[in-house]
């Protein structure tokens, strides 16, 4: 019997490349797409646009008369919603990654035939944890660099709570860049932060020059979703999406950074732009407070954009993903190089003028 | 053969005005209160010309060393602001006027050849003095170069640049061949012309700063082959100590070999600073013999400056 998927989220940055990946396959009947938006048209006759937001209510805040025949048909969940912003206060993440997880489950715990529910976490609910962070590790109390990775810590133990009563798996993705073709469909945060580096508005990153920065490509990380949520769903498991040992140290990838600034737009060299300073979190939060007393709007802006997330580089860490590797290698899934798409990524931007008429940032998903 | 720095005096403002004052009188951008958090307590004002402080200062190096006038092969003049540059009338002719030529007339430095510096905001006179010690080194018949820096800003001005408070004043320094004091080990200058508009791209510049200042520092220390441990004490130009304090964390060196005194005394006398620290810390005694000295300057334009000196 054919699968019937509810992915949430379906216009964010995975919900984008999954759905259409979803739909190409013949053992998937019907897709219906959770979305805030009228305007959802879906890619293909298979993909049912339903308005709803998981922060309203169990029941999603979909219409009554399409809420009984999800709940019945679906088999398969793809739990894509949330908030990505990284400056979000505590409050704002949690009613969605927390809150709109609890929902989700509540909704799934009346959906008769499901089989796989498949929750997009981050590889951040390590927190400040440093050295390598297993797939299936979770409890720690080292603390968080932003309430992103706190709610969706929190929402993660609500997961493993509830993996005993419904087939639940977690699907952890590192900082997912762009397409391995090099575009981006969706601006975030790492995008707004070259774009600095760009215009000489970043002086300075907090890390380590040999600390790892994860980044994957976002179709990568839209095919390894579509293989555990419905060809290898595992209930109880966690998996890393993620560069793992593959990823770059910060100096590298400035240093491609810089590579590609200069090779896709030869007139940036004649600005002799610095690289930004890596430097420790003391003198990166002096920095960032200063110009938030003192600077104008633009500088407030440009610290205001990286100081939720670059502090994660200081907490050196490395993501484990064995077991996502072994089972993505078996069907032939590889992870593309990060030296080959990083480039091609950058380039996009560059040319693209940071997709002037794409989205912008964050923001929540339904 | 090597040069060193003999001497040095200064003059500054006859008036001290405290920020408070200054904010009272809508000298500054930022509240006085924010400027005293960053380090700076007051700025001197003066009633006279560049020109005037110039002359001050030069005669008084001049005096306190005894040093024959006409042994000067070579008077650098410099200057942040136009200003101090020209004597100018109505009369297209009055714009070659220039006071470097005053100076050397007035002084009766009959034997020096004269050089205006202009243009390199508050690195003029480090600029000067490396050009003057490139000048000692060619010249076969020149034993002593004197370089002065002076600036007046307009009466009634503002007085904040970008969260510094700024003062008025000149500064006399003497360099002679074979002097083993203040002997310059290194120097280096960036230009980055990308940021040559000051109003527009300030939020660039002030960005720019800190990964640019680190480099010049890393590389000039590398041209002396010392590295930052070598430092026994830094002498600044006085922008706000907060500055200092991301400056210090991203070239890691400890605070305590920064010479702020004079960031709360006097405040930023543009070109100056520097060498009116070099001469304050070594009369104070916190400097010794041997000791690697590194001295740090930023001007609009865009230019980043960096010496290193054995005291």
């Amino acid at each position: 019997m054919a699968h019937t998927v509810l992915v949430t989220g379906a216009t964010g940055m995975i919900g984008q490349a999954l759905v259409p990946l979803l739909a190409h396959r013949n053992d998937v009947g019907a897709i219906f797409a959770l979305t805030h938006t009228s305007e959802y048209m879906g890619p293909s006759s298979k993909v049912t646009p339903v308005r709803g937001d998981v922060t309203a209510s169990p029941d999603l805040g979909i219409a009554p008369e399409f809420s009984r025949e999800i709940l019945d048909r679906t088999n398969v969940i793809v739990h894509a919603a949330a908030n990505t912003r990284f400056s979000a206060s505590l409050d704002e993440a949690r009613t969605v990654n927390l809150e709109g997880t609890k929902n989700l489950l509540a909704f799934a715990s009346h959906c008769p035939r499901l089989e796989a529910l498949a929750a997009l976490s981050t590889v951040y609910v390590a927190g400040k944890r440093t050295g390598t962070i297993c797939e299936e590790d979770l409890d720690h109390t080292s603390g968080f660099v932003n309430s992103y990775e706190q709610s969706k810590y929190e929402a993660e133990l609500l997961l493993r709570e509830t993996m005993s009563a419904l087939p639940i798996s977690v699907l952890r993705l590192s900082t997912v860049l762009g397409s391995t073709t090099g575009e981006v469909r969706r601006m975030a945060a790492i995008h707004h932060a070259l774009r600095l580096y760009y215009n000489s508005l970043a002086p300075m990153i907090p890390g380590k020059a040999d600390g790892l920065v994860d980044l994957i490509a976002v179709d990568y990380a839209a095919a390894a979703v579509e293989h555990f949520a419905v060809e290898d769903f595992l209930a109880g498991r966690t998996f890393h999406i993620c560069g793992g040992e593959s990823a770059l140290t910060l100096a590298r990838l400035l240093e491609l950074t810089r590579e590609a600034f200069l090779r896709y737009r030869s007139s940036w060299r004649k600005r002799a732009i610095e690289m930004p300073a890596i430097v420790d979190l003391p003198t990166f939060e002096l920095f960032a407070r200063s110009a938030e007393e003192v600077g104008d709007n633009i500088l407030r802006s440009s610290v205001s954009i990286i100081k939720h997330f670059v502090p994660q580089l200081v907490y050196s860490k490395i993501f484990s993903d064995v077991e996502c590797t072994r089972s993505l290698q078996a069907k032939g899934l590889l992870k593309p190089s990060v030296l080959e798409f990083y480039p091609r990524v950058v380039r996009w931007l560059v040319e693209s003028g940071w997709g002037e008429h794409g989205t912008l940032a964050g923001g929540a998903g339904a | 053969m090597q040069v060193g720095i003999s001497a040095i005096e200064y003059v500054l403002g006859s008036d001290t005005v405290s920020v408070d004052e200054l904010e009272a009188r809508g000298a500054l951008d930022s509240p006085a209160a924010r400027l005293s958090e960053f380090g700076f307590s007051c700025a001197r004002l003066s009633r006279d010309s560049s020109h005037t402080l110039a002359t001050a200062a030069t005669n008084k190096l001049l005096c306190a060393t005894g040093v024959d006038r006409a042994s000067i092969g070579a008077l650098f003049y410099a200057g942040a602001t136009p200003g101090c540059h020209a004597v100018e009338t109505l009369d297209p002719l009055s714009a070659f006027n220039y006071p470097v030529a005053q100076l050397q007339y007035e002084l009766e430095l009959t034997h020096a050849a004269a050089f205006g510096v202009s243009q390199l905001g508050c690195l003029g006179l480090m600029a000067s003095v490396t050009l003057a010690k490139d000048f000692l080194l060619s010249s076969k018949s020149a034993g002593r170069a004197l370089c002065v820096s002076a600036d007046v800003l307009p009466a009634g001005c503002k007085r904040e640049m970008i969260y510094n408070v700024i003062s008025d004043g000149a500064c006399a320094v003497l360099l002679e061949k074979e002097c083993d004091h203040n002997r310059i080990l290194a120097y280096r200058q960036v230009t980055k012309g990308y940021y040559w508009n000051s109003i527009a791209q300030k939020n660039e510049i002030t960005a720019a700063y800190f990964p640019t200042a680190r480099n010049i520092v890393r590389d000039t220390l590398a041209d002396a082959d010392l590295d930052s441990s070598d430092i026994s004490c830094i002498l600044p130009h006085n922008v706000s100590l907060r500055s200092w304090e991301i400056l210090l964390g991203l070239i890691q060196i400890d605070r305590k070999k920064l010479f702020a005194e004079n960031i709360a005394k006097m405040a930023h006398v543009i070109a100056a600073d520097n060498w009116i620290n070099l001469r304050d810390a070594a009369e104070t005694g916190r400097l010794h013999r041997g000791d690697k000295l590194l001295l740090f300057t930023f001007g609009f334009g865009a230019n980043w400056a960096c010496m290193v000196l054995e005291h």
